[in-house]
This record gives C-alpha cells, sequence and structure tokens, in this order.
C-alpha cells in the first residue's frame, strides 16, 4: 500500500523542479511516518520520474487533454489506490488541480504549506496567514488528507542510483469539457518568479520601462538562477507583465536573494516577499518601508548604484 | 443572464493580527474588515456583465453578523440582491464553505458563478474548485481574461510555463485574480440605493471541520538590517556582506 502520492508536474519529458521539491517532501514524510511514497505522473515524463521515486505511476491521456486539470484530476482520483496523504507543489498548475482532486476525494486540503511537523503520528502543516504575519500549524482530519507544497520551501530530492521501473496506466476519458489548450511564454527564456534562487525586483522608482535594461543587466551578471520581477504599480502600469508580479494580489515567492530596487515596500508587497531568505533594497528614501524589512540597504540613486552593482558582481565572478 | 458572486470578508492588509488570549484564533480586535480584494473584482467583472447581457446578480457570503458590511459595500457597487448565510463564527473549513454554498447555490437559477480564487486572509484557494465539482459545472481558476458569451465562455489563466486558454459552456465557475480589473468605488447613488436593499439572511449550521488550526503564531518581525548610504566603497562592502550571508553570489 502506497501511503503518500506526489502528484507530479511536468513539462515535457521532464518534472519541474517544484515536483522534486514535491518528492523530497514525500520522502521525509515518509522516512518519519514509517510507509511507502510514489509518484503518479504523465507518461510523458515517467522516464524523468523513475530517476527520483522508487515507485512510479504513469497514466496515458491523449495530447488533447494535457491541459485539462478536470482530466488530470479525474484520471488521478481514477487510479490513486488507497493513499493517505497527496502532495503536490504549490504551483498555478499544482493549487488548480490539488482544489478539484480534494473535492473529488471529499478530502481536505492545505493549500501553499511552506513546511510540516509529525505531532504524535499526526502531520501538521506549517502554513501563512494574513499574508505572512500569521504562521498556522494546521491539521487535517479523514483519509486521504492533501497539501500543496510553495515552490522553493523544500530542496529537491536526489536523484536515485538505480532508476525505479514505471507502471503505464491508460485510462478512458468521460470528460473533455471545458477545452484547454497552453500557450507557451514568448518572451525570452527567463526563469518563473517562483523557481528562482535570486529574484531582481523593480517599482515604481525605475520610472519608465524604457529603464529595465539596467536590471535586465544585473539578472544576466547574477546568472541562470536570477530572474526579473516588479510591483504592483509597475505591472498595472503595463511597464512589465503581470506575471512577474509579486505581492499579496501576485505572486508569494522565497528566493535565496530578493533584490528590491525603486520598490517602496507597501504592505502588499511585503505580503509576497517574506519567504525571502535575504532582502537587499536600493531606494532614493530612507524613510522607505522597505528598509524596515530588508537584510541590506542602500539609501541612494538606483540609476548610479545598479550598474556599479552589476559591474562589481562581473568582476567578482571572473576572479 | 443570473449571475452569482461568492465573497467573502477579509481582514484589510494593513490590520496588524493580534491572537485571541487562548491563541486558538485572529481576534477580531483592531480588525479593519474589507471585501477580499479577489472578490472585489468579482464584483465588478459581474457587474459589467450583467450591464452587457441583462440578468441579475446576487451576492452570497458566508459568516457572522459583521459580513453584511461587506454585502452592503457590494450592493453600492451595484449588484441587485445579497444573501447572507449566517454563522457564529467565520467557517475555515474550505470544504464545509463550499458545501454551504453550493448547496444553496443549487436552489437558484444561476448560469454563472463569479468568486475570487483566493482569500487573502486564510489563503484557501480551492472554493472555486470544490464548488464546481460539487454542483458538476466547468471551472477555470485564477483567471486573468475573462469573455462571456450567451451559452459559453473563453478564459486565460497564466500559469508558470505560460497561458491556459479554457474554452468552455457555462453554467460554470470562475475563480478570478484581481490582476483581471480594479473594482469601481460605489457612488453616492449607489450607496443610498443599497441602503434601501433587504440583505436575505439564512441561519446555518456548520459541521465539524476536516480542516483546522492546530497552533497559531504571530511571525516575528524580519530582524533589522543594515542600513547604509550610497558613497564611493558601498558597493564593495555590498558584495562582501552578501558573499558572507547568502550562497548565492
Amino acid at each position: 500500500m502506497f501511503e503518500i502520492t506526489v502528484v507530479g508536474e511536468s513539462q515535457g519529458s521532464e518534472l519541474v523542479s517544484s515536483t522534486l521539491e514535491a518528492c523530497h517532501v514525500a520522502s521525509k514524510l515518509s522516512n518519519a511516518l514509517g510507509v511507502n511514497w510514489r509518484i503518479i505522473v504523465d507518461e510523458d515524463a515517467a522516464n524523468s520520474a523513475i530517476n527520483y521515486g522508487s515507485e512510479v505511476i504513469s497514466y496515458s491521456i491523449g495530447e488533447e487533454h494535457k491541459q485539462s486539470p478536470d482530466v488530470i484530476a479525474s484520471t488521478v482520483t481514477e487510479i490513486l489506490e488507497p493513499t493517505k496523504v497527496i502532495v503536490m507543489a504549490a504551483t498555478s498548475t499544482g493549487k488548480d488541480l490539488m482544489g478539484r482532486i480534494a473535492q473529488l476525494l471529499s478530502a481536505p486540503l492545505a493549500q501553499d504549506c511552506i513546511g510540516f511537523e509529525i505531532d504524535s503520528g499526526d502531520v501538521l502543516f506549517k502554513r501563512e496567514l494574513y499574508g505572512g504575519k500569521v504562521l498556522a500549524n494546521v491539521k487535517l482530519s479523514g483519509s486521504p488528507i492533501l497539501a500543496s507544497f510553495r515552490p522553493r520551501s523544500f530542496t529537491p530530492i536526489d536523484r536515485l542510483d538505480t532508476p525505479a521501473v514505471a507502471q503505464l496506466h491508460s485510462i478512458d476519458i468521460l470528460l473533455s469539457e471545458p477545452t484547454v489548450i497552453l500557450k507557451p511564454r514568448s518572451q525570452k527564456e527567463n526563469l518563473d518568479v517562483t523557481e528562482a534562487s535570486i529574484v531582481v525586483s523593480g517599482g515604481r522608482g525605475l520610472q519608465g520601462p524604457e529603464n529595465w535594461t539596467i536590471l535586465e543587466e544585473l539578472t544576466d551578471a547574477l546568472g541562470p538562477t536570477a530572474t526579473l520581477a516588479c510591483s504592483r504599480p509597475v505591472s498595472d502600469e503595463g511597464w512589465r507583465p503581470h506575471n512577474e508580479h509579486v505581492g499579496q494580489t501576485g505572486r508569494s515567492i522565497s528566493p535565496d536573494l530578493y533584490i528590491a530596487v525603486g520598490i517602496s515596500g507597501a504592505t502588499q508587497h511585503i505580503a509576497g516577499i517574506s519567504g525571502s531568505k535575504f532582502i537587499l533594497a536600493i531606494n532614493k528614501d530612507p524613510d522607505a518601508p522597505i528598509f524596515r524589512v530588508a537584510d541590506y540597504g542602500i539609501v541612494g540613486d538606483l540609476f548610479q548604484i545598479v550598474p556599479e552593482l552589476t559591474s562589481a558582481i562581473r568582476n567578482a565572478h571572473t576572479i | 443572464m443570473n449571475i452569482a458572486v461568492c465573497v467573502k470578508q477579509t481582514a484589510d492588509t494593513e490590520s496588524i493580527p493580534k491572537l485571541s488570549s487562548d491563541q486558538s484564533h485572529v481576534s477580531d480586535e483592531g480588525i479593519v474588515w474589507i471585501i477580499n480584494p479577489h472578490d472585489e473584482s468579482a464584483i465588478e467583472i459581474a457587474i459589467r456583465l450583467r450591464d452587457q447581457c441583462n440578468g441579475s446578480v446576487t451576492l452570497f457570503s458566508i459568516g457572522p453578523e459583521r459580513v453584511e458590511s461587506a454585502l452592503r459595500q457590494g450592493l453600492s457597487m451595484g449588484a441587485d440582491e445579497a444573501v447572507h448565510l449566517l454563522t457564529d463564527a467565520m467557517p475555515i473549513d474550505q470544504k464545509i464553505i463550499a458545501e454551504l454554498l453550493a448547496r444553496r447555490l443549487k436552489s437558484q437559477n444561476i448560469d454563472v458563478i463569479i468568486t475570487g480564487e483566493v482569500a487573502i486572509d486564510g489563503g484557501g484557494a480551492q472554493v472555486p474548485q470544490r464548488l464546481a465539482k460539487l454542483l458538476h459545472w466547468s471551472c477555470v481558476t485564477a483567471v486573468e481574461e475573462l469573455h462571456i458569451e450567451a451559452t459559453s465562455f473563453t478564459a486565460r489563466q497564466p500559469v508558470e510555463q505560460g497561458d491556459k486558454i479554457h474554452e468552455g459552456q457555462l453554467p460554470a465557475v470562475i475563480g478570478i485574480n484581481r490582476r483581471i480589473m480594479e473594482p469601481r468605488y460605489p457612488s453616492f447613488k449607489g450607496i443610498m440605493k443599497a441602503k434601501r436593499k433587504e440583505i436575505v439572511k439564512e441561519s446555518v449550521e456548520l459541521e465539524s471541520p476536516s480542516y483546522s488550526i492546530e497552533s497559531l503564531r504571530l511571525s516575528a518581525p524580519r530582524s533589522e538590517g543594515k542600513v547604509v548610504t550610497y558613497q564611493q566603497g558601498v558597493v564593495d562592502k555590498t558584495i562582501k556582506f552578501l558573499q558572507e550571508k547568502t550562497s548565492v553570489i
């Protein structure tokens, strides 16, 4: 009996990194509770999944259904043998899917968890409430229970020495409505803000979209694990795309390093970045609220500081 | 077109939450109550849709007496009717909330339910999906662009890899994100009109929850960092500091 199941999310033939983090959660849980864990994933990613989980179940649902949360939720629910805990990464796709699976199983769900602990045999899930101002330990009763985990709350699971063997289930699709297609991002290959370990974020202090070059150069100097983000006024003005908007009504992120440039730091913005391990703020206003949450702040002209920072990082990397 | 909007009353972002004396819940003391920002935009979308194609907008909200002010505000924005499912305390179990809403909405002739994808206080992010499963309707959530015709819808949902475009038939549950549209402020005329509207109140019992809070604590504020004024040499010091304190530079 598989008591913990990870619902895998894949891009092409690979599991996404947040799913590898969810696998890490499952393996920690399985050690703590002394039970098995497995991965359920689309057949396209089965050859990736067998490198991480010793038990892999894959399903085949046909190209036209691959983006449909209803089809995936029904499929996963159908092939799910008795299981006690279902975990997934709390990506946009993951949160959408878990809500559906939870109701199909009439089971409780804690979304966007940032940790867990075991308390006399019960799993308690750690969640942020009130935009990160309150932390809760949540108990889910019954079986199964579901939890999604915020990307970057755990490190990815290590690769197995010997790949496992996957079992394939083909599913008859009963549902095909609505039709869902994915339009992949057309912009340059920037990492998603939730996946990057360094996030360079610009606010209204940048004065206009034409000035983003200096942030792009800084991001570039910081390497492939860095990406761009922005504050809400910036995306509202249309200076940057909405998917870069970090904050209460935007994305919540937990990078190792968050660099806030020309961002004053409204409460709504802080709500989305409170999981950052280190915050560097650059702002000309010494009274900007961002300095109250920053680990390191520089008061001054961002147009002078950012290019200097970029060249200093380039130099540091070439030494 | 009959449109239902499910609304949650939440704490304003600027409110500083305090815990109750037994630490079991966040106290109502000192909280400024607002409509969950995503739900507020859902009301805006619903009103615009009604104005295009006739019909009505009915608001539904669950919670204690105080919730009435959120419904009153929604009526001031231009919603036609409001139903308050009255409980002693605000339920936090999303499954129970969805079941209560589904049971009540079944008795109404509704073409589309529009609601926020998530509440900013509890961050549940599952009521739209659950509601749709309970009603056997289609569902799209985290929607940032929506077109509704007489019997069909097209919705854009941003995901990590791009945009998902959902095309389906009504009835449907649409969970939207605030970014879809800023809501209007109630007009003076709207406020006066809303004062005369009756809010339907129905008491409901809450079943025992399968989601409960075991313990709560206030987050420790981030420790005060170092703030320096820019001058020669500051950037080099910053890099050194980042190298010491983070593993990514």
